[in-house]
């Protein structure tokens, strides 16, 4: 080792290290945290409506965990899903969302797939999506707030579904004239549901959240064991995720700018590392 | 209940006895209350009132396994099967420390169909119609157990066997714990009488209420998928029927021994509040849920006990200490009052107790309209 500066093949592998540095990160497909991708006109799309089709094969998951939601009903704490697998597509006019999970018994009505016969002791098993009703506001995670309503999608395994307008726990309503339809399926222990939202519907943005690309969505799960005696505020939910249907739907602009900073930061300080080495 | 907490309750009630002016306490937001007492002396355990409720309200639609009115045989399971073994309802104010009429809630247990009893289908078609020689009976699994399974059981053994008729609908309570136990507010007081109702429109059919509520007197409809329970006949109480006569409800006009008295707690002209507050003869059952029913019991008496040789002797045969276990402390009060007044009759005397407990004068008895 000379005293007389990098040599030739130093400067190459630094220029190398700086390049890489830069450039692989936006190369990988990164996602931000609580983001759940949203295919856009997917192949086999007019199969997206059979919750266990091939299209599904084709969109892209994001898997979400999911907690004993915070309420005042008795045994809230004691819930039994932990998490949910989430695929979401979107065609000309529809959105389509897909939740998975795992449930060895499924408490449903559905032809195939009951397991015991209803009585005054079985509960259903359920799932919801919900939605700021406004997709501008930040309702709280407990279905919002009078100020803040949330539009929720809820499918129970008598094969029933509903869009609801809550402001806060216990305040559920019916929407009148829902535009959202489910379909489930449970096969080998794992449930499938599919709700579908036409992108256009009369009141968007009031009691209805507006899905027309204008803006991310705001999006909360939950799912209810109902051999678990599941119902109500005792249910597994997630943390607020959101769909990326605003402008830039690759993912917000910006993260590019950071990973090409976070990149040339490592680079400058792996290559002042290897000189100073070198001086020493 | 501990004597403490039974003290408590007994000054509560005494603090509302009858003076001049004194009003009872109703429900927040109530204006009056619907109430209704049982003489248990008159039970014959008929069950006409049962089939009454029945065939006006729950015949069919998921509701067949529902009795919202019922009579079960005391001492005995009752309807639920251990209904009273289920929880529910309050602690007390002591329990809870607390300077309120109740404590906490304490959450009770969902009956299974098999407590309640499943509804039986019966080959009527078979031998009633197509000539079977078939004996009438439930088809389908062997019934291991239903309402009215252990009738006339009782306790004791003889000749001092004992039993008496429990009949039992909604309480319509003062503090109901269905209507707390739901989180969607969907059971409610009406504020004009106090029935205590299940909005439709709101529940969800969690069972939040069937489970919360210590007498089990609220049912699940499998195929409604909503809770249901005795409305106290209000569209009869509101005159909805063809001929436009307020009336009350099924269960209490159709009583052969007509055992029910029916109308307004605060009605201080009424025979309810004669005697539940001035003579303090009719009790809540189960006081410790803490609920504070509304309909209230003339505690039951029984021929004295028999010795081998059939002669009486001065022991009761119902056990005071069961029917403190049922309606508290006040029962013993309650059972020599009416005692005493009822010897005060024998010796020619007058009491207007045993004339508001014998009356056939149905304006007396039924008094729906007392505010109107």
């Amino acid at each position: 080792m000379t005293d007389d500066g990098p040599s030739t093949r130093t400067v190459l592998l630094a220029l190398a290290v700086v390049t890489v540095a830069a450039v692989a990160p936006t190369l990988v497909a990164a996602r931000p945290a609580n983001e759940i991708p949203v295919e856009e006109d997917p192949p086999d799309a007019e199969a997206l409506a059979e919750p266990a089709g091939d299209a599904w094969g084709r969109v892209p998951a994001a898997d979400v965990a999911l907690a004993s939601a915070e309420s005042s009903v008795p045994n809230a704490e004691d819930t039994s899903v932990e998490a949910v697998t989430v695929r979401a597509a979107q065609t000309d006019g529809s959105l389509f969302v897909r939740l998975s999970w795992d449930d060895a018994t499924a408490d449903a009505f559905t032809p195939g797939a009951e397991n015991r016969t209803p009585d005054v002791t079985t509960f259903w098993d359920a799932a919801a999506i919900q939605l700021p009703a406004n997709t501008s506001a930040h309702p709280g995670i407990a279905m919002g707030s009078d100020r803040t309503m949330v539009n929720v999608w809820y499918w129970s395994a008598p094969n029933t579904s509903q869009e609801l307008l809550a402001g806060g726990p216990g305040t559920t309503t019916p929407v009148g004239d829902p535009a959202v339809q489910t379909s489930a399926s449970y096969e080998d222990g794992t449930w499938h549901v599919v709700f579908e939202r036409t992108l256009q519907v009369d009141d968007a943005g009031e009691n209805r959240t507006t899905i027309e690309g204008e803006r991310d969505v705001d999006v909360a799960l939950a799912v209810w064991n109902g051999s678990n005696a599941e119902r109500s505020g005792q249910k597994a939910v997630s943390e607020w995720q959101y769909f990326p249907l605003g402008p830039g739907a690759e993912g917000p602009p910006y993260a590019t700018i950071l990973w090409i900073v976070a990149g040339l930061a490592i680079a400058v300080v792996i290559v002042a590392t290897v000189l100073g080495v070198q001086r020493t | 209940m501990s004597s403490d907490s039974q003290e408590t309750e007994t000054e509560t009630q005494t603090g509302t006895e009858s003076g001049a002016g004194a009003t009872v306490e109703l429900a927040d937001g109530v204006e009056h209350q619907v109430a209704m007492v049982m003489d248990l002396n008159k039970c014959i355990g008929c069950q006409t009132c049962t089939v009454a409720c029945k065939t006006l309200w729950t015949e069919g639609g998921g509701r067949e396994y529902m009795y919202w009115n019922n009579v079960e045989t005391k001492p005995g399971r009752g309807y639920p099967r251990d209904w009273e073994e289920k929880g529910g309802g309050f602690e007390s104010a002591e329990q809870a420390n607390q300077e309120d009429v109740h404590g906490e809630r304490e959450v009770g247990e969902l009956p299974s169909a098999e407590d309640w009893g499943r509804p039986w289908e019966f080959n009527h078609e078979d031998v009633m119609y197509d000539g079977s020689d078939e004996s009438l009976r439930p088809q389908g699994p062997e019934p291991e157990w239903g309402p009215n399974w252990d009738e006339d059981q009782g306790a004791g053994e003889f000749p001092n066997s004992y039993y008496f008729y429990l009949p039992r609908i909604c309480n319509h309570c003062t503090h109901p714990s269905c209507a707390e136990a739901c989180p969607r507010k969907a059971l409610y007081k009406r504020e004009e009488d106090g029935i205590v109702l299940v909005d439709q429109e709101r529940c969800r059919g969690y069972r939040y209420c069937v489970e919360g509520c210590p007498y089990n007197k609220v049912h699940f409809n499998v195929l409604s998928k909503k809770s249901e329970k005795c409305i106290f006949c209000y569209p009869r109480k509101e005159a909805e029927g063809p001929d436009d006569e307020v009336r009350p409800p099924a269960c209490a006009t159709e009583c052969p021994p007509q055992l029910r008295l029916v109308g307004f707690l605060d009605d201080e002209d009424g025979p309810i509040y004669k005697l539940v507050e001035e003579w303090e003869v009719a009790l809540r059952l189960h006081p410790e849920f803490h609920t504070e029913p509304n309909v209230y019991y003339v505690p039951p008496f029984a021929p004295p006990q028999h010795d081998d040789e059939g002669e009486t002797v001065g022991v009761e045969r119902i056990p005071r200490t069961y029917l403190e276990e049922l309606f508290g402390e006040q029962v013993h009060e309650a059972l020599d009052t009416i005692e005493r007044e009822r010897e005060r009759v024998e010796r020619g005397g007058e009491s207007e107790l045993m004339e508001l407990l014998t009356t056939t004068d149905m304006a007396e008895q039924y008094r729906l309209e007392a505010f109107e």
